[in-house]
């Protein structure tokens, strides 16, 4: 970005019951962006000044009915679906995730064509909360396009309802050729995850993420805004981040930026154009 | 020497006896967003348990389901009980039924094992959702309430995400068992 020019500006949504708005604006704020809490009392109509938009986590309206579910009614996203189908980039991280796919942002045109399920995981039921391994997936997705198909992200996720599924005959077979799962739930080695706790929740294609067709509007369940910091990766992750860990643990920089923060940049580099 | 109990169902009809948040939301998202729900006069939520097996007498079902929070919390909620088909469910005149469930995911494992551990026989034990629907002028509150239920997009249905859940909807007698599986 040249000197003088302001930076580009990202709206956090804020339904009543998101509690991971104050990292999400972090995150973006690290990687030289512009970031604001948006509250759901605001006119609908002030969103389109935005340039970008994030969805964050938490249990908006308690995730009652399902998780989501009351959030995608709001007329927050219609305003939101129109700026994105004009291109504007929209992340939703977990409950943001589940609410872009109840709205039907994820993976197409407006009709729901997914859900994100209750977990499936051997010998127990109920929220899931676990550092996982994510694998970078070719892709258009303007969060991803940037970092190298095949890259291992450690990131952590923490849910309920978070097994991507649909019953779209073959559903998943298309959006993996479309390039449409950007993240899938890997091994530490890069395989694809083929059980659980590799797959925590069951997901089909091990999908962690599912992006529309234009790659502007992602839907993640990993959580890449608490992956920000090196320091805070978990004492289990291993392979190339768990090094550079290590390391910044020994010297003392624990807020050296960390494998989420990948996704907020590549929304820079987007909202940059470079 | 007894006899080798039958094999029977119990539907246990479960609901907060306070003011239900989810049941208050989705009343008021689907009056203030969803056409079908414009003419929506009431709505409530009840939890649907079904326990399947060779089962001990009605009276003994009542107190078993009673005394485990595998069920449901008698401080907090009311519950009613069906043996057979003639028995009343708790809803109210003119409610449209819908029964929602996950797909796959209607068992429930710990409450089997209570069970056993309890009675020393085998049960299957089943959980859905019912909401119950009340319109007010709709022409045709069956088609009214499957157009609510289902979702189909941001404006279209709340209920059921057919992608991860099933629902069966009634305005006349309530089938005994009522969920179904659907394993996918």
């Amino acid at each position: 970005m040249g000197a003088g020019v302001s930076p580009a500006r990202v709206a956090v949504l804020r339904f009543p019951g998101v509690n991971c708005e104050a990292e999400s604006v972090l995150a973006l704020e690290r990687v030289g962006l512009a970031a604001e809490v948006f509250g759901w009392t605001r006119p609908a109509s002030e969103l389109a000044r935005y340039d970008a938009y994030l969805v964050p986590g938490g249990f908006s309206y308690q995730d009652r009915v399902r998780a989501g579910a009351l959030a995608a009614k709001d007329p927050l996203m219609d305003t939101l679906a129109e700026e994105a189908a004009r291109g504007k980039p929209v992340l939703g991280i977990c409950n943001g995730a589940q609410v872009l796919v109840e709205a039907g942002l994820v993976p197409d045109d407006g009709r729901v064509g997914l859900a994100l399920a209750h977990n499936r995981m051997r010998d127990r039921s109920g929220y899931y909360a676990r550092w996982v391994y994510t694998r970078v997936e070719p892709s258009n997705c303007v969060f991803t396009c940037a970092i190298p198909a095949g890259s291992v992200l450690p990131m952590p996720v923490a849910h309920g309802e978070g097994r991507f599924t649909t019953t779209t005959p073959g559903g998943f077979e298309a959006l993996l050729a479309a390039g449409q799962v950007p993240l899938r739930y890997a091994t530490l080695s890069g395989e694809v995850a083929q059980r659980f706790p590799d797959d925590p929740n069951g997901a089909e294609a091990a999908a962690a993420a599912v992006c529309n067709a234009a790659g502007n509007v992602l839907a993640i369940m990993p959580h890449p805004e608490r992956a920000q910091d090196l320091g805070g990766l978990a004492r289990t992750m291993a392979g190339p981040w768990g090094h550079r860990r290590d390391a910044v643990l020994e010297h003392g920089d624990l807020a050296a930026a960390g494998p989420g923060l990948l996704l907020f940049d590549g929304l820079r580099r987007h909202l940059e154009g470079a | 020497m007894n006899a080798t109990p039958s094999r029977t169902v119990a539907q246990a009809w479960i609901e907060l006896r306070s003011d239900d948040p989810a049941a208050v939301s989705a009343f008021a998202v689907a009056r203030a967003r969803l056409a079908a729900g414009r003419s929506l006069g009431g709505l409530r939520r009840l939890r649907l348990i079904e326990v399947t097996g060779a089962l001990p007498a009605p009276r003994e079902v009542d107190a078993l389901l009673h005394r485990s929070i595998q069920f449901y919390n008698p401080h907090k909620e009311r519950c009613t009980l069906r043996f057979a088909t003639a028995d009343a469910a708790p809803t109210g005149a003119g409610e449209v039924l819908v029964c929602v469930t996950d797909r796959g995911g209607e068992r429930r494992p710990g409450a089997e094992r209570w069970w056993r551990h309890q009675t020393g026989e085998q049960a299957d034990v089943r959980e859905s959702v019912v909401w119950a629907l009340r319109f007010e002028g709709a022409a045709d509150p069956l088609a009214a309430a499957r157009e609510l239920a289902l979702l189909v997009d941001r404006h279209q249905g709340l209920l059921c995400n057919p992608h991860a859940q099933t629902m069966d909807v009634t305005a006349g007698e309530i089938p005994l068992p009522w969920i179904r599986s659907d394993a996918r």
